[in-house]
């Protein structure tokens, strides 16, 4: 593998003092959907039917992001641009995704944020 | 937003296990079962059994899906296949014999580091390292207990360094 480029500079840090996700940050309402998908004027049993099929289709998600962790991915973002990298994390809005040893034409990156905005597909093997 | 993201929960349910082809920005196209859509993003986690036991997993993400074509319905013992796929290690049981060995195996490890240990517990099942910290079986490190954060991550660390477990990601 190619040696690591040198940090030209670092990347900003979450907003404020939270280190986590925080729902009155500006960013988050600059890039999160102003709503989640629900139904509106919906019987409360609907409305329960819904909650359980968003619980179990999110908690198939999660476990599928699980997996993908540690493991080499394969990034197919805009501009024909295909990179390949260590996925370690996600953030809970699927807005940025937190990689390790990311190959890029430059070089490598030793740590990197993805944006989840120009990733069109990614890609692992099990 | 896009068709797909505006779409329900119910709808997305819908799509659970068939076959799909994904038809994504710029020309991409996806071809999988579908495992799950996820709720808030609206990406589409796409499986592929490709031959010799081995998968390749694909998430397109919503805002790049401009169509989802149903090309298969699938059978029934496809919803199985694709769940036991993620499902999580833990769910892995060790037989007796399995776990004395593995105790043993961490015991010597961390003697060999010299770290002092000894064995405590009902059928002396636990660990106990330094007397402040416990490893309850089946020895991995997220099984160790302690008040001390410093000894918890540096145990923690030693024990995946084993040479010897030779296990680390099944």
């Amino acid at each position: 593998m190619a040696s690591p480029v040198m940090v030209v500079r670092l990347p900003r840090g979450p907003d404020g003092q939270s280190r986590g996700f925080d729902p009155t940050s500006e960013r988050y309402h600059a890039l999160a959907p102003s709503s989640i998908q629900a139904s509106n004027n919906c019987s409360s049993s609907c409305l329960k039917e819904e909650q359980r099929s968003r619980s179990v289709l999110r908690e198939r998600f999660l476990r599928s992001l699980i997996t993908m962790t540690g493991k080499r991915v394969t990034f197919t973002m805009y501009e024909q641009v295909t990179v390949t990298a260590t996925f370690t994390a996600s953030d809970i809005d699927i807005l940025n995704f937190q990689v390790s040893d990311l190959q890029t034409p430059l070089g490598v990156q030793k740590e990197a944020l993805l944006r989840c905005t120009d990733i069109i597909a990614c890609t692992f093997n099990l | 937003m896009n068709e797909w993201k505006a779409k329900k929960p119910l709808e997305w349910e819908n799509y659970l296990n068939k076959e799909v082809k994904v038809t994504a920005d710029e020309k991409n196209t996806y071809q999988g079962w579908v495992f799950t859509v996820d709720p808030v993003s609206g990406s589409i986690v796409l499986v592929n059994f490709i031959d010799a036991g081995k998968v390749s997993v694909a998430t397109v993400m919503g805002h790049a899906i401009q169509a989802v074509e149903l090309i298969n319905e699938g059978e029934s013992n496809t919803t199985e296949k694709l769940s036991a796929l993620f499902m999580p290690t833990g769910t892995r049981t060790y037989s007796n014999e399995e776990l004395e060995q593995r105790k043993s195996r961490l015991k010597s490890w961390l003697e060999k580091n010299r770290i002092p240990v000894t064995e405590q517990g009902d059928q002396n099942k636990m660990l106990c390292v330094a007397g402040v910290l416990t490893v309850s079986p089946p020895y991995n490190p997220e099984d160790c207990n302690s008040s001390n954060e410093i000894i918890l991550s540096r145990v923690q660390s030693l024990i995946n360094c084993n040479p010897e477990a030779g296990h680390k990601n099944e």
